[in-house]
């Protein structure tokens, strides 16, 4: 019996791109060859990575399993952790282990409606699905993504911002909580966006990722504007030590963040109880 | 496999020992420097205790150390390396009592769920464990209530009664087996006086439970249901000083963290005993604490040691009934205390 379970593979550093004055996106690769062909994920999974020497930490992945070969995170400076990895350059070493948790349901989203809904750092477990979703298009109906940030500097994925605003089949609004200069765009918190768009509750699920007071204020936006539960999707964010269900950090009553979740729908949510 | 039922005498016992220490690592209750007993690797035939109070930190820490080395990390010329780490060592641990045997199977329950963990089920295969039934309850232990003791039924892989001049062995297992085959000259089968007299010491014991109980049925009624409120949750809580002992003398907490240990490219990945009493223990990076109050954490650890949800999934209540945190904690939110509130729906006068 060997114990995998708790052996990271080692990836190495592609590329670090600057997102905003704290957050980072990293391109890893693993190094063997096989280990980088074999690695299948959903968006909405996690991976625990390793910056030796400072421990493992759980982190979204950001990009989309489309895109084989390579995938990104996006990491906020915030701790002694993210401190170290923010100052790994490229060619450096990290450990990988997972892909963990339940992912978001794609077959359950195909031929519906979609309504993407991210404040700040919450953006990066919806780009995998969003840019999953964009490269299988004909299989979903109206495309609707909104984001939201408390400044224009702390707009992550800019070049991608734009892009979703030129692509075809794709609505995209965004707002910031405070201006700045040379900022003409929106300014209010995310729910200023509903206002712009064409909701359509029956036919539409909707994620919602971001801080937890947007999630609050959102959530109960979208249930006022005619949403069920089931259909509005969020995902968790638990202090997930082992990503197996086993070191007890993400637990909520019986149920494991690392393994039950971290995608929930709402009336799943209700019914976590701690 | 038909167990073997056998005696031996006590003058012959520190013989068997002897040949058990030849065999493996054989850890014991022995008496510490205050005068405690405390489970250690013994060296000579004559350290282990035979009676005893059962040692305040239980046996688990040899099963699942506190700071448990489970991977090796090199880094070489920028290039890195990792290694899981075994521990196959052979071991026995003789006249552990009743309830460790059922903490140690509850350990192994868990550990054995998908995905299995390999680091402590490896050394777990090579442990035999030598029960020794206690025919007189400990002060504090409420085992009965729990179906942990004072004698096993199973689980074990020899389990000795003390009949007096001689002590019963009964085999559960191979090992079982095995331990006693090392020194098989000093064994002889158990007439059925000495059987009858093991059922009669069985009988004595269980009945000398008195007001050492702890009523899990209702308080896993109400905690399953939500049914406790959070009031009180508080106001037991406000009495928790945040120490973890109740967590590490626990035999079937097993709560952990994963931090790295060394430097200059040469790392020890450690699991690591945590405590989900800490404030910390579900703190995020972000500054995000799910569970900030004492009376949330408090609440949690009984829901995961007594609620119904626990108990489908674990086939066992998280509580062994040895009574070790009633000794340690000094907030007094002990297993049967904070059942007996459960139940009454009230804590304590201030």
């Amino acid at each position: 019996m060997n114990n995998d379970a708790f052996l990271p593979q080692i990836a190495r550093i592609d590329a670090v791109r600057d997102e905003t004055p704290d957050t980072k996106t990293f391109s890893l690769r693993f190094r063997e060859p096989d280990e980088a062909r074999a690695f299948r994920f959903l968006p909405g999974q996690f991976i625990e990575l390793s910056v030796f020497g400072y421990g493992e930490a759980p982190f979204c992945l950001a990009s989309s399993p489309t895109r084989s070969g390579m995938f990104e995170t996006t990491i906020r400076r915030t701790g002694k952790l993210t401190d170290a990895l923010h100052r790994l350059e490229c060619g450096e070493e990290v450990g990988i282990r997972g892909p963990f948790g339940n992912g978001f349901d794609m077959e359950g989203a195909r031929g519906k409606d979609l309504l993407f809904v991210a404040g700040g750092i919450g953006l990066p477990p919806l780009r995998s699905l969003i840019w999953n979703v964009l490269d299988e298009r004909a299989g979903f109906r109206n495309v609707t993504i909104l984001y939201s940030a408390r400044t224009p500097a702390d707009l992550v994925y800019k070049d991608e911002l734009d892009e979703w605003a030129r692509t075809s089949g794709v609505e995209f609004h965004m707002t910031v909580d405070r201006g700045a200069p040379g900022w003409s765009g929106n300014v209010g918190m995310v729910p200023v966006l509903f206002t712009k768009t064409a909701l359509r509750p029956e036919s539409t699920i909707a994620y919602v990722c971001g801080p937890p007071i947007m999630i609050k204020f959102v959530v109960q936006d979208l249930f006022m504007r005619g949403f069920r539960e089931e259909s509005v999707i969020s995902t968790l964010e638990r202090m997930m030590q082992c990503g197996i269900g086993k070191c007890n950090h993400c637990a909520i009553g019986h149920r494991y963040v690392c393994r039950d979740g971290p995608v929930f729908n709402f009336r799943q949510i209700r019914e976590l109880v701690e | 496999m038909q167990p073997l039922v056998l005696t031996i005498a006590k003058r012959d016992i520190a013989q068997w020992v002897g040949a058990l220490l030849e065999s493996g690592k054989v850890i014991a209750p022995v008496r510490g420097p205050c005068g405690e007993a405390a489970f250690c690797r013994i060296e000579s035939p004559e350290e282990p205790l035979w009676e005893f109070e059962n040692p305040l930190a239980p046996p688990k820490q040899f099963l699942l150390p506190q700071t448990d080395p489970i991977v090796a990390i090199r880094r070489n010329g920028g290039v890195t390396t990792v290694a899981p780490i075994y521990d196959d060592a052979p071991r026995i641990l003789l006249n552990v009592r009743p309830c460790d045997v059922r903490g140690i199977a509850f350990l192994t329950r868990m550990h054995e769920m998908e995905p299995a963990d390999a680091s402590y089920l490896r050394r777990r295969a090579n442990f035999t464990l030598i029960a020794l039934a206690c025919h007189v309850p400990c002060r504090l232990g409420f085992c009965v209530c729990s179906d942990s003791g004072p004698f096993l039924s199973g689980g074990y892989d020899v389990q000795l009664t003390d009949l007096g001049e001689r002590y019963l062995a009964e085999t559960g297992s191979e090992k079982g087996e095995a331990a006693i085959g090392h020194a098989s000259g000093l064994f002889r089968p158990a007439s059925e006086e000495e059987v009858a007299q093991r059922q009669r010491l069985e009988t004595v014991a269980r009945g000398r439970f008195g007001d050492q109980t702890c009523h899990f049925a209702s308080a896993m009624r109400r905690i399953s249901t939500r049914r406790v409120d959070d009031a009180l949750w508080e106001q037991m809580g406000d009495w928790c000083l945040e120490c973890g002992g109740c967590n590490f003398i626990c035999p079937t907490c097993y709560c952990f963290s994963v931090k790295d240990r060394g430097g200059d490219g040469r790392w020890t990945r450690c699991r690591m005993w945590d405590s989900c009493q800490y404030g910390a223990f579900t703190l995020e990076a972000s500054g995000h604490n799910p569970r900030a109050q004492r009376g949330e954490r408090m609440k949690r650890r009984f829901f995961h040691k007594v609620s119904a949800q626990y108990y489908v999934r674990d086939g066992a209540t998280g509580c062994v009934g040895c009574g070790r945190c009633i000794k340690v904690c000094l907030g007094g939110t002990d297993m049967p205390a904070v059942v007996a509130a459960i139940r009454r729906r009230a804590w304590h006068e201030q």
